[in-house]
């Protein structure tokens, strides 16, 4: 059978997509930061008067626990876009931010509730 | 805080079943999400070289489950297309691992995914989805074509069926802890 479909290697010409570069608040991305697009955040108990609309329509979305690729999918932001904002939101105190996907990869604590949460599904 | 996320990936070739699958195990109707990309080329880490860039939008299409109180298990649907890796690095970076959709009727289109996930060292499973039932393959057929390791479980699946693609999801994580040094058992 021929698999001529591959063309995923990391150094072939075609298909090199990338974020888009963007501009937030005086901040790129991609930058180094720990959220994740499933690393979920809640509101914190402060005064938002001071903050922009588009920064206060993402904190008025995170009454419960949420993740930043629920916020990109609610508001209609791109990932790249909600993940700079969420993380400035963070930054300045107004989210809380919950443990990322990637540091809780190898515990098998997790793992064995997912599985038995799935069981019980 | 305690509040911890954990991510799955169903991916596959084109029209496997992945949103299908999503959707008939996710406790909400799954969610799309976009990710604006730019083709790469030199200069690109310069906000003035973004103009004139070709710019393609990918959705991303993603349910939840709840675990317990502080767990989320999300899984997310890889694009259609192959051709995203930066998405597929995304997504799989921290994942417990991967669901492959493999469609009978075009086994080579899911090779790509078998061989992106084995190489970077992700545990997967090959879940077949039986879209008409028959299937003309034996197993052993499927893991030839698929080259997949003996290791690799294979599951066969429907993904309109939320028991169904349950089991493919139980069979990944069981996978994933059987890779775990057992040391610390
Ligand atoms: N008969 C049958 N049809 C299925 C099954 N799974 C999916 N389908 C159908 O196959 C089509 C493609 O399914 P999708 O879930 O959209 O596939 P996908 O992998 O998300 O497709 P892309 O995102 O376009 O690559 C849909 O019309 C589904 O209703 C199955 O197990 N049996
Ligand atoms: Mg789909």
């Amino acid at each position: 059978m021929p698999f001529d479909v591959w063309d995923g290697e990391d150094e072939s010409a075609g298909g090199r997509f990338v974020p888009l570069y963007v501009l937030v608040n005086g901040r790129t991305s991609p930058r180094d930061s720990r959220l994740d697009l499933a690393t979920q955040v809640v509101a914190l108990p402060v005064d938002t008067r001071l903050l922009d609309a588009e920064y206060l329509r993402i904190v008025d979305q995170c009454g419960n626990w949420i993740s930043v690729a629920e916020i990109g999918a609610y508001l209609q932001i791109p990932l790249t876009i909600a993940k700079v904002m969420v993380d400035v939101l963070v930054e300045q105190g107004y989210l809380g931010v919950g443990t990322p996907a990637q540091s809780k990869i190898v515990d098998r604590h997790i793992l064995d509730s997912v599985l038995a949460g799935l069981e019980r599904l | 805080m305690e509040r911890t996320s954990v991510k799955i990936v169903v991916a596959g070739g084109f029209g496997t079943g992945k949103t299908t699958l999503v959707g008939s195990v996710s406790e909400i109707a799954p969610l799309t999400t976009e990710e604006v990309l730019t083709e790469a080329s030199v200069g690109v880490d310069d906000t003035t070289g973004v103009e004139g860039k070709t710019h393609t939008t990918v959705a991303l299409d993603f349910g939840r489950i709840t675990i317990s109180p502080d767990v989320v298990l999300y899984l997310f649907g890889t694009p259609g297309q192959d051709r995203f890796w930066f998405i597929w690095d995304e997504l799989a970076q921290g994942a417990v691992g991967a669901i492959v959709l493999v469609d009978t009727r075009r086994l080579e289109s899911s090779f790509p995914a078998v061989d992106y996930f084995e190489r970077r060292g992700v545990p997967f499973v090959a879940a077949v989805n039986r879209f008409f039932g028959e299937c003309a393959y034996t197993e052993d057929e499927i893991r030839s074509a698929l080259e997949l390791a003996p290791e690799v479980p294979l599951v066969w699946c429907d993904a309109r069926d939320r028991g169904s693609s349950k089991l493919a999801l139980i069979a990944l994580v069981r996978h994933a802890l059987g890779r775990l040094s057992p040391a610390r058992a």
